[in-house]
Parts: structure tokens; C-alpha cells; sequence
């Protein structure tokens, strides 16, 4: 079963993150706790860890910003 | 080796074994919810707990569903612990029907009586004077419980944490003020928010012991509160803990807490109780790693099903928006919605002269009488005060010091402990000495009384009674004691809200309040509690909410008010009558529900309406009352409708400017010639 990423909200005032840089190779397998790419929002920058381990598959571009709810990869 | 453990850490390693599944479901659940939210699966605001693991699954093991736990939202391993099915918790989490409170009420309001979780607030230190009630039910009835409430120690600054404390002192409540110390009150830490060397000697100062714990020492942490809990099982008063731990997350979020640096994140993390216990129970030999692997996993696969059913349920539709708002969902006031509630059946029996004070304390006695749940707490309400009104006057000698509370002069303590003991099925009438006052714990009525059945999916409810004075009218009682705040408390859905002006209405009106499943305000106007008096029946009986009363019939215009204005506009009217102009004046009696469907009668037959009231015109009740008269009567209006409320101003000290700034007689019967001489 593959397991959607998507750009989380994590704030309550968060709309829209920035998908600053894929910390694993796409295609690459990972484990869960992997940190997978690092996300920006207004405050800070934050690596998203891998909720689950498998094949990673990246579904959107590093250095652009997405609203939250966006598909960005998945863990296959 | 199992042996040393027991006699060297002084816990049996069976709880050691038990506090370690509980710290793995806790850790369970926290990862699902880290992950579900970093990857975009579920959306909703979090409060990480990760660090704090030990403390709640220390409880569990001294506590049973039949203690009570209040919480705040950082208190998800709270709710785990105490027993809330997980799955229910995660639907209440993303918002969906199954939740434990229907969805309504979201992680940082659940409640679930089942497991003794009661009340959990997303207002800091809040939940400490509703704590004081439970334990005051618990106490009461000769049970044994205990009540735990749980809060941060950011909370320690907050004055409702310090009015609980020094009640809980006075009351000597079984009571555990549980500060859970993760160094962070929000992102500000010591000192920057507080000068004291630390939290647990404050208690001292309130009359009760207090201990200072290392909640990351889980054996340790277990021995301190095996005590704690004994001394105030065993009826010694309350206690205050101070138990250490760390906030390993952010404020609100995921992942590591970014507020900390490098090295106190690694300290915190080497200290971190659920590493540290596996670690423990591997070294004494209690578990192997095989066993606590076991553990592990099958924590991971509750938390997986309880997801997977939780995803299934759908989210909480429209359809809810008026359920649990009320007992009854006929009550949350609507457009178009009007419905004709029966009057009461007038008591024939014996009858006695009585001013509303008397008829006030009359309907207490009988409520006293008739439910061993019905309580009185206030400020002096018991004699020879009894109220510094006298609307408590001779019950102390009839039901005894334990159901006539006075209170420290703490309004917050006041309505929490009524909150409290609510939730358990007391109904508690708690007195405020004056109006006005209710902006000293207007946090207590209206973030907790009046949303609690609605915020819970009516897993609880608030079946208590608040009565408050109303000054003004009387000149000389200032700014601060004479304002008349109604619009406040109807402003806030959940409250009901009586407003007599009578000693028949006030004791039916009240005892209506007194039995009533939802929170209500019982106005009291100073100015009639001594001089209005008359014939009340000296039976039980009940005037129901939400009907108003004809007290004079017209023609011409109808007079639509409340309270002590309703003495002026009798006056108004009969001055009016002089002159020929015929005036009807309808007494609300009850604001919330609000019976609309008589004040339309009386609108459709004189085609002219104005609302009267002393409270300020601007954003005033009246001006909700005229919108819908307008609205729903449009076509049958002779003239628009009109509102008479004070001048947009403090109430004076000054008798002469007090009694022109609010309605009165003379003032009311020119805008009632102003109406009738207006032209379409």
C-alpha cells in the first residue's frame, strides 16, 4: 500500500509550504524516521522525517512552494 | 534480579512492566499522529507530548477509571493512559462522528467519563478550579476518589490556578494540582515569566503540602506519587506536585524541539523516560528484549486498527451544528424558527406575602429539600449573613455548612467549583455578588459552563444555576456595581438566561434554573429584591423558560421589556393612558430561550413596537429583538421599531445623572409619542 505525501500543515495559520530540497534521491528506498526533504514555511525550515519505510517516489519539484494539500511524492 | 528491583526502586516489577506498555502506547500513538501529520494525512493542530510519556503512565497504575482527570491540550498521553479508546481519540482528533465527542469538540476538548477523563481545556490553568468541584462531589458523597488536574507549568502564573489552590486549601478537597514542569510556558521560559525559585513551595502558602518530582525517574516518580496519592486518598487536603520532565517537540507541531539547544536537546533526550524504562526493565532482567519488543509492537498495532476505523468515520455533518448546544435543540434561537412554549399552570394552593429576596431564598429551601445534589456557594451566603442580600438567610441552620458554602472572594474558584460538581450530576447554585463581577470569570461561564455540553458531544454537561445581582436604578453604586451586562451572557450560545421582575417569576424562575439539565443566569434586579412585594405560593412550582408574561394589556404600541424596567414601563402606561394612548407591555421573563412567538402576537395586534431595557441601547439586547420584529413583521408595522436602552456611557455615581441616563417612566412614555406620531 503506498502512502501519499502531501504538503502538511503543521501551524494553524499555515497555506502553503516550500518544498526546499529532497534530502533522498528519488527512487531511493527509506526508513521510516528517514528524514526525506527539508520543508519551509514562514517560521523555520524543517526536515519531514519518512512516515513509513519503502521506495520513495517524488512527485513535485524541489525549490518551488505548495499550498498545503499539494501531492508532493510517495512511499511505495 | 526481579527481587532487587522491587526492594531497591521500591516498585513492583509487574507496574514496571504495566507503566512500560502505557509508555509505548503513549509513544505509539504520538509517532502515528508526527507522521500522519508530517506526511499530509490527517490536518489538525498539535501539541506534542513527547518527553512528558512517564507521567500519565505512572498514574495509571495508582488510579482507576474511577478517579477524575481534567487535562489540557497538550494532554493526548494524558488521555491515553487514563483509558480513552484510542480509536475514539483519533476520530476526535480529525473531526469525525465516532470521536469521542462526536468531533465536536477535537484534541484539545475531550472528555470521556467512562475513563475519568472529565474535562480538558485549551485554556491555560483553567482547568484548576473545575477540579475543586469534582473533588468537592467526590467529597461530599463520602467516595474515595481522587481528582488529578494536569497543567503546565506555564500555567503557574495564571490566576485561576491560584484561586483553585487557595479554595482547594480552605476546603481541604481530595485534590492533586499535577504541574507538569517541561520548562516551556509556551516559548517563554523561566526567568522571563516568573521570579520564583519553583513551583511546588508555593503550596505551603495555601495550607498544603507540595513536592517537587523527577517525573523522568519513572520508579522514583512512581514512589513519590504512591504517597502523594495515599495522603489524599486518606481525606489529608489537597497537594500540589511539581513533576520534571522535558518538551521534546515545539510548542505546536512536529518534530524536535527547536527552542532547545543542541546540547539540552541531547541532555533531554538521554533523560527521556521511554528509552530510559526499556533500558531499566532489559538491566533488571524483568523483560527481555523479545518481551518488550511485544510490547512495542502490539502497542503499534492498536494505534494502526484504531487509525484505520477512525479514517472511516465521517467527518461531523451540518446536521450537528444545533445538537448539544442544549438539553433541547428547540432552544438555540434561529430565523424563522418560533416556537410557542406553555405557559404554567398558576399554583392555587396557600400563598405568602413575600419581597423577591424572600422568594429568591424560598425557591433554594425547596430545592434544598427535594435534591441532596442541590448545593449553595458564594461569597458570605451562609448566615448570619446569608448573602449579602439575605437570599440565603436561614439556611445554614436548616441544611448545615456543608451545602451552604461561603467562598473566598475568588469568582473564578466560585463558578469552577459549580462547574465542576456539575459534571458529576450536582446541581450547584453559585452566586455572584453582582454582575459586573462575571468579567472576573466570564473565562469559567463562558469558554467552560456554557460550551461544555457541546464541546463533549454531551459525553457531560452543566446543570448548574449562576445568580447575579443587578445593580442600577438605585443611584450610588458606581460604575462597577450597577451595570446591566445581559447582552454578555446571551451573546454566548450555551447560557440561559432568566430575568424576573416579580417574586412570583423569581422563585418559578429560579427553580426552574435549579432543575434545568443546561447552565443558566438567574438575574436578580437590587432594585426590586425589597420593594416589589406580593402574594407567592409557598408550593413547589416551575415557570418554564422561555415564555413571556402580559402584564398589561393596549392597543397602540407594545412595550416589550425585562427586568425593573418593566416597573417603569407599567408606569409609562398608565401615564399614557391619561392621554389616551393604550399601551401593552410584555415581560420577557426569560431572554434565552426567548419567547418570540408572544411578542409577535402582541406586535401583529398594535402594529408598534419598542423594546425597553437598562442596559446600554448601543449593542444592546433590544437591538436583536427589533431586527427580528422587523423583519418577521415588515408588512404589518405602523411605524418602525424602536429601542430604548441608557446612554452610551459608565453609570454615573450621580443620583441625577444615573436616573436620566437609563430609561425611566418619563423618558419612555416621549418615545412612545414619537412612534405614535410617526408618519409612513
Amino acid at each position: 500500500m503506498s502512502i501519499e505525501l502531501t504538503i502538511p500543515r503543521l501551524e494553524m495559520a499555515m497555506t502553503e509550504g516550500g518544498l526546499a530540497q529532497w534530502l533522498v534521491e528519488d527512487g531511493a528506498t527509506v526508513n521510516e524516521g528517514d528524514p526525506i526533504y527539508v520543508l519551509e514555511t514562514e517560521k523555520a525550515a524543517q526536515e519531514i522525517s519518512a512516515p513509513a519505510s519503502g521506495q520513495l517516489v517524488q512527485k513535485a519539484a524541489a525549490g518551488q512552494i505548495y499550498a498545503v494539500g499539494v501531492l508532493i511524492g510517495e512511499i511505495i | 534480579m526481579q527481587q532487587t528491583l522491587s526492594s531497591n526502586l521500591g516498585i513492583e516489577p509487574s507496574a514496571l512492566v504495566e507503566i512500560y506498555r502505557q509508555l509505548a502506547r503513549i509513544r505509539a500513538v504520538d509517532k502515528a499522529i508526527q507522521a500522519g501529520l508530517g506526511s499530509g494525512k490527517f490536518y489538525f493542530t498539535y501539541w506534542p507530548m513527547t518527553g512528558q510519556e512517564s507521567i500519565p503512565a505512572v498514574l495509571s497504575q495508582l488510579t482507576t477509571a474511577r478517579d477524575y482527570m481534567i487535562t489540557i491540550y497538550r494532554g493526548i498521553h494524558d488521555q491515553v493512559a487514563k483509558g480513552v479508546p484510542l480509536e475514539k481519540l483519533f476520530a476526535e482528533a480529525l473531526g469525525r462522528i465516532d470521536g469521542v465527542n462526536k468531533g465536536k469538540g477535537g484534541s484539545p476538548h475531550i472528555s470521556d467519563p467512562q475513563s475519568g477523563s472529565m474535562l480538558t481545556t485549551a485554556i491555560v490553568g483553567a482547568g484548576a478550579p473545575i477540579a475543586n468541584g469534582l473533588a468537592f462531589a467526590a467529597k461530599s458523597r463520602g467516595e474515595d476518589r481522587v481528582t488529578i488536574v494536569n497543567f503546565g507549568d506555564g500555567a503557574t502564573s495564571i490566576g485561576a490556578i491560584h484561586e483553585a489552590m487557595n479554595l482547594a486549601g480552605v476546603w481541604k478537597l481530595p485534590v492533586i494540582f499535577l504541574c507538569q514542569n517541561n520548562q516551556f510556558g509556551e516559548h517563554t521560559t523561566i526567568p522571563d515569566y516568573t521570579a520564583s525559585a519553583d513551583f511546588a513551595s508555593r503550596a505551603k502558602a495555601y495550607g498544603f503540602a507540595g513536592v517537587k518530582l523527577d517525573a523522568n525517574d519513572v520508579a522514583g516518580f512512581y514512589r513519590g506519587m504512591k504517597e502523594v496519592i495515599a495522603e489524599v486518598r486518606g481525606g489529608n487536603g489537597p497537594y500540589f506536585v511539581e513533576a520534571l520532565t522535558n518538551r521534546l517537540g515545539p510548542h505546536a507541531g512536529i518534530g524536535d524541539n527547536d527552542e532547545l539547544t543542541p546540547e539540552a536537546l541531547a541532555a533531554a533526550k538521554q533523560a527521556w523516560p521511554v528509552p530510559r524504562t526499556r533500558a531499566l526493565l532489559l538491566e533488571a532482567g524483568v523483560c527481555t528484549a523479545n518481551e518488550l519488543t511485544e510490547i512495542d509492537d502490539a502497542a503499534r498495532a492498536e494505534v494502526e486498527t484504531a487509525i484505520a476505523h477512525a479514517m472511516k468515520s465521517p467527518a461531523t455533518p451540518v446536521e450537528e451544528t444545533l445538537v448539544d448546544v442544549y438539553a433541547d435543540p428547540d432552544v438555540p434561537p434561529r430565523r424563522g424558527h418560533y416556537p410557542r412554549r406553555q405557559a404554567e399552570q398558576e399554583p392555587g394552593g396557600e400563598r405568602k406575602v413575600m419581597s423577591m429576596a424572600e422568594a429568591i431564598c424560598d425557591a433554594q429551601d425547596t430545592a434544598l429539600g427535594l435534591d441532596s445534589n442541590v448545593w449553595l456557594l458564594g461569597e458570605d451566603v451562609h448566615d448570619p449573613t446569608g448573602g449579602v442580600f439575605g437570599t440565603s438567610r436561614g439556611l445554614t441552620a436548616k441544611y448545615g455548612r456543608d451545602r451552604i458554602r461561603p467562598t473566598p472572594i475568588a469568582e473564578q474558584s466560585i463558578i469552577g467549583a459549580g462547574i465542576g460538581s456539575a459534571l458529576v450530576g450536582m446541581r450547584p447554585i453559585a452566586e455572584i455578588m453582582f454582575l459586573d463581577f462575571a468579567a472576573v470569570c466570564m473565562d469559567q461561564i463562558a469558554n467552560h459552563a456554557a460550551k461544555q455540553r457541546f464541546m463533549s458531544g454531551a459525553a457531560t454537561h452543566v446543570p448548574m444555576t449562576m445568580r447575579m445581582m443587578v445593580g442600577g436604578g438605585t443611584g450610588g453604586f458606581g460604575a462597577q456595581h450597577s451595570q446591566s451586562l445581559e447582552a454578555w451572557l446571551t451573546h454566548i450560545p450555551g447560557l440561559k438566561v432568566a430575568y424576573p421582575s416579580t417574586a412570583y417569576d423569581a422563585k418559578g424562575l429560579l427553580l426552574s434554573c435549579i432543575f434545568d439539565e443546561d447552565p443558566c443566569v438567574h438575574l436578580e434586579s437590587i432594585k426590586l429584591l425589597f420593594t416589589l412585594k406580593e402574594e407567592t405560593p409557598v408550593e413547589d412550582y416551575r415557570i418554564p423558560l422561555g415564555v413571556a408574561r402580559l402584564r398589561r394589556e393596549g392597543g397602540d404600541i407594545s412595550l416589550i421589556t425585562y427586568g425593573w424596567q418593566v416597573q417603569e414601563c407599567l408606569a409609562a402606561a398608565e401615564r399614557l393612558a391619561a392621554e389616551g394612548i393604550s399601551a401593552e407591555v410584555i415581560d420577557l421573563r426569560t431572554l434565552v430561550p426567548l419567547d418570540y412567538a408572544r411578542v409577535f402576537d402582541s406586535v401583529k395586534k398594535t402594529g408598534r413596537a419598542l423594546v425597553v431595557h437598562a442596559a446600554t441601547e448601543f449593542c444592546g439586547f433590544g437591538a436583536e429583538l427589533a431586527a427580528t420584529i422587523g423583519r418577521e413583521l415588515f408588512g404589518k408595522l405602523k411605524a418602525p421599531v424602536e429601542r430604548l436602552g441608557a446612554d452610551f456611557a459608565p453609570i454615573a455615581y450621580s443620583r441625577e445623572i444615573e436616573l436620566n441616563q437609563i430609561p425611566n417612566q418619563g423618558s419612555i412614555a416621549a418615545r412612545v409619542r414619537e412612534l405614535l406620531a410617526y408618519k409612513t
